[in-house]
């Protein structure tokens, strides 16, 4: 069940922020858990949005993302549940990491430069202040220009048979951009290049203006990575082993990194389609039941040594224990909350019954030592839940925004308040004049 | 005769013309356009444009700067017409609406004379004290 590629990525990449991207997007669910299970920092927050996922349907795109999410590290690691403050560290960590993973887009750096400089060309006008969105198209249509520019010339030259261009395939160039505007001579086809229209506005505009250089010094870009070649067999004085071998080509890499592998290699390539058939199979498992999974899973994790090593120094790694072998404190639910439960909505149980399962599946989920348990179980206070109804009731549409303002005053007094009589306390203070009450 | 003249002077007014073009891309060599030499090399490098000389980089970053020279001097004057014709209206409101902002209303209508149709994105939310001074924008 476990995944081979899985496990060397991990390998390969122990620090989480740089788990490997492509190949777990599409991971199935059972493989994510698997990673899930063997990265320590990752565990908890993963079950709880796993346990989550699969006790409630409608939440189960969003976990299964946020889950997605966490592997990609664009969600840093959360501090743990544990800590009774569960969904503030969820959301802290993901406007954190959103901010950090706010990648440079393909040509930002030119961008930005070509805004720098078209920014300094307004100021140099009087334009003391820009509106960023005018100055960014301003930015992009001085970009298009210099492109139009280069790609007429360089037509221009192909048109003369060079690959280089030359001076005057960027005057024709500019010619043809500023044909719309027009210039003086434009209408003479055979005037020369040389004292084009075009040329003499430039040579005008650059004796007037002023000469403002850019404010940055830029380093050259793009930058070109240069790649390392393997030395040819010319290069090591090596002769190739085989005549038809020519010594250009690249050398062959060290005999121990190959020869040992050729006795192994059917029946491992057997293995591992193996695995990969069984890794199939497991995603189209997907949808089973949480509790399914979960053991599965606990069978397999004992398994793996290094997950049992781990689980010596980390008590989230140890193999959950099962439902109702440790008894843990149920979450409180508020009398109030019951009442309206009962009394308006049927699926609002349902949906309480859910969260609470999740819950006491992650409070079980973790430990296998007593001691450990203890000081997890210790560590981590009762879980209250506070429901209020969203919906509002239909006899309130009637009421009077003033009445309405009474009721939402109440809700501040607590539970076992009596709302009716309140509000025609607070009634009564508020009006300069008594109210036209039968009974007053 | 007449015709032989014609050409000389035609001739003459290209070996001028050559020169000056000379003398100007010569020039070029000391001028350092706003827009830097990376740039403008970087994005034409990648229209196919090819070509070691620093000059013609040079020409090409002038001929764009030019360009969005003139853009924005139409906008600016777009900008200075509008405040003028709002200062008839409101003079209370004069010093606040003194400052020259580039805002995309005057930009479109600068750049629709050159052959650019640009508007102003529906939905897209500048925020409406842009280009303020912090002082003001507190008001």
């Amino acid at each position: 069940m476990s995944t081979p590629k899985v496990k060397v990525a991990l390998a390969d990449h122990s620090d989480r922020n740089r788990l490997p991207k492509a190949d777990f997007r599409s991971c199935a669910v059972l493989a994510v858990y698997k990673v899930a299970a063997l990265v320590p920092p990752l565990l908890p927050p993963f079950r709880f949005f796993f346990d989550l996922a699969q006790l409630n349907p409608k939440s189960q795109g969003f976990c299964l993302n946020v889950v997605g999410m966490m592997i990609n590290g664009e969600i840093s690691v959360l501090a743990g549940l544990n800590d009774g403050d569960g969904k503030d560290s969820v959301k802290f960590s993901i406007e954190r990491e959103n901010r950090h993973s706010k990648r440079l887009g393909f040509d930002e750096f030119a961008q930005a430069i070509a805004r720098i400089a078209v920014a300094q060309i307004c100021e140099g006008l009087g334009f003391q202040s820009f509106q960023q969105s005018a100055l960014d198209s301003l930015a992009d249509v001085g970009v298009r220009y210099i492109r139009e520019i280069g790609k007429v010339a360089s037509s221009y030259a192909n048109l003369g048979n060079r690959s280089e261009c030359n001076v005057f395939d960027v005057i024709q160039g500019l010619e043809v951009l500023n044909s719309v505007q027009g210039f003086s001579g434009f209408s003479d086809v055979a005037h020369s290049l040389s004292g084009s229209g075009v040329v003499r506005d430039i040579v005008r505009y650059v004796g007037k203006a002023e000469e403002i250089p850019f404010a940055y010094l830029i380093p050259d870009f793009p930058v070109v990575k240069e790649r390392k070649l393997n030395p040819s067999f010319a290069e090591t004085g090596e002769s190739p082993p085989d005549d038809h071998i020519p010594s250009w080509l690249p050398k062959y890499p060290n005999p121990e990194t190959y020869l040992n592998l050729d006795s192994k290699n059917e029946k491992e390539v057997k293995i591992t389609v193996d695995k990969e058939v069984q890794e199939v199979e497991n995603q189209r498992e997907v949808e089973r039941p949480l509790m399914n999974l979960q053991q599965k899973l606990i069978c397999n994790g004992s398994e793996l040594g290094f997950e049992q090593r781990a689980a010596e120094s980390n008590p989230f790694l140890a193999p959950p224990l099962r439902p109702e072998e440790k008894e843990v404190s149920l979450p409180i639910l508020s009398f109030k909350l019951l009442d309206e439960a009962v009394g308006h909505h049927q699926n609002h149980v349902i949906d309480e019954n859910h969260v609470s399962r999740a819950n006491e599946v992650a409070t079980n989920g973790t430990c296998e030592d007593e001691d450990k348990c203890k000081i997890l179980s210790n560590g981590r206070p009762n879980i209250h839940f506070k429901f209020r109804n969203g919906k509002k009731n239909l006899g309130r549409m009637e009421t009077s925004p003033r009445v309405e303002c009474i009721e939402k005053l109440s809700l501040w007094f607590g539970d076992g308040y009596d709302g009716k009589d309140e509000k025609k306390r607070i009634l009564w203070q508020n009006m300069e004049y008594p109210p036209e009450l039968p009974h007053l | 005769m007449n015709g032989q003249s014609s050409h000389q002077q035609q001739n003459d007014g290209r070996h001028d013309d050559d020169a000056a073009l000379t003398d100007f891309l010569a020039s070029l060599m000391d001028y350092t356009p706003t827009i830097p030499d990376e740039l403008v090399e970087h994005y034409l490098a990648k229209s196919g444009f090819q070509c070691p000389d620093v000059r013609l980089t040079r020409l090409v970053a002038v001929a764009t700067q030019k360009f969005i020279a003139d853009v924005a001097t139409d906008a600016l004057h777009q900008c200075k017409a509008r405040q003028s014709s709002i200062i008839k209206d409101k003079r209370d409101k004069q010093q606040k609406d003194k400052r020259l902002i580039l805002t995309m209303e005057d930009l479109s209508k600068a750049l629709g004379e050159y052959g650019v149709n640009v508007k102003h994105q529906e939905y897209y939310a500048d925020s409406p004290s842009a280009g303020l001074d912090p002082a003001s924008r507190d008001d």
